[in-house]
């Protein structure tokens, strides 16, 4: 005689690299909004990216919002 | 599930809960924003750092609508960051949460991330509206706000881990663990340094607002992740025919 059995197997597999990568959105996001004073666009502007300060001036209001510190 | 899908029903929900963060804000945040930035131009006039011409006021406004124009794209960039954050926990986490589905799972694991590593660090060092904060210590402050996030997040991951190995009825001695950890570090690390000149009522009316803002981004992207992840998943129960 057969039965029905219901196994409460619910694996949650996902990869290595998602998780990697997923971590790595998370940290470079984190970066843009609550901490970068000038240095993503001093890659390509140098020093004037810390007196134009244009992502932090874009992220200004959500920094404060979000509970980052800013000047 | 696939690694695609799952790093783009992460990406998605973190991007849409991060907009209505945003938009949130945007609503309730920005007038004290106004309001203490208003401040900050006076004690600007008063100390002759500037002066109150109208080239000073064509030059806040252009600056004023650029700072307000992110505050709904940042949500977004912020609620991808902290969505992908959550994301890895619930993937890893999702057979330890409690509910019958992945909405109750996703937003019972979204609470435990809201108190460790919002809402505690938030009571050591809470938000501040512009005019509060020197320059000079805005490094010192940063150092302190993520390491303390670290330490509480960690802390109660490792907390976690510690009650898992222990008989049924003693698991709640990880959580009393936990409490006796954060509350030394809340006393152990060093306060914020910068001194509080704008009105109080102000700067509360503000951090209320604030909590009020980052809350709707936990409640959203429990939501619409355990949704997705409903949706999506087709690693569900499985009937077993023997």
């Amino acid at each position: 005689m057969s039965k029905v059995q219901q196994l409460s197997v619910s694996k949650t597999s996902v990869s290595k690299v998602a998780i990697l990568v997923l971590a790595i959105v998370f940290a470079a996001g984190l970066f843009v909004v609550g901490f970068d004073q000038g240095h993503i666009f001093s890659v390509v502007y140098g020093e004037q990216a810390f007196v134009d300060l244009t992502i932090h001036e874009l992220t200004h209001d959500m920094r404060h919002a979000a509970g980052f510190p800013c000047h | 599930m696939k690694s695609v899908l799952f790093i783009v029903i992460v990406i998605v929900s973190g991007a849409l809960a991060g907009a209505i963060h945003g938009t949130v804000n945007f609503a309730i945040v920005e007038p004290y924003l106004d309001q203490a930035i208003g401040i900050e131009n006076e004690n600007l006039f008063a100390s002759g750092e500037e002066d109150d011409n109208p080239q000073f006021w064509a030059d806040y406004e252009e600056y004023r609508v650029w700072q307000k124009s992110g505050q709904v794209l940042a949500g977004i960039i912020l609620g991808v960051a902290m969505g992908s954050l959550f994301g890895i926990v619930y993937a890893l986490s999702r057979n330890s949460l409690p509910g019958k589905n992945d909405v109750t799972k996703a937003v019972v694991l979204a609470g435990i991330m809201w108190i460790t590593v919002y809402l505690i660090p938030f009571l050591k060092y809470p938000a501040n509206p512009p005019t509060v904060g020197e320059t000079e210590t805005v490094v010192l402050r940063s150092i302190l706000y993520i390491l303390f996030i670290a330490i509480s997040g960690f802390g109660a991951f490792a907390f976690y881990k510690l009650s898992q190995k222990l008989q049924s009825n003693k698991k709640y001695l990880g959580l009393i663990g936990y409490v006796i950890f954060i509350i030394i570090a809340f006393f152990v690390m060093p306060e914020n340094p910068d001194e509080i000149t704008a009105p109080m009522n102000l700067v509360n009316e503000f951090r209320l607002m604030s909590v009020l803002g980052v809350t709707s981004f936990w409640i959203s992207v429990g939501i619409i992740l355990g949704l997705l992840w409903n949706k999506f998943d087709n690693s569900k129960l499985s009937p077993d025919y023997s």
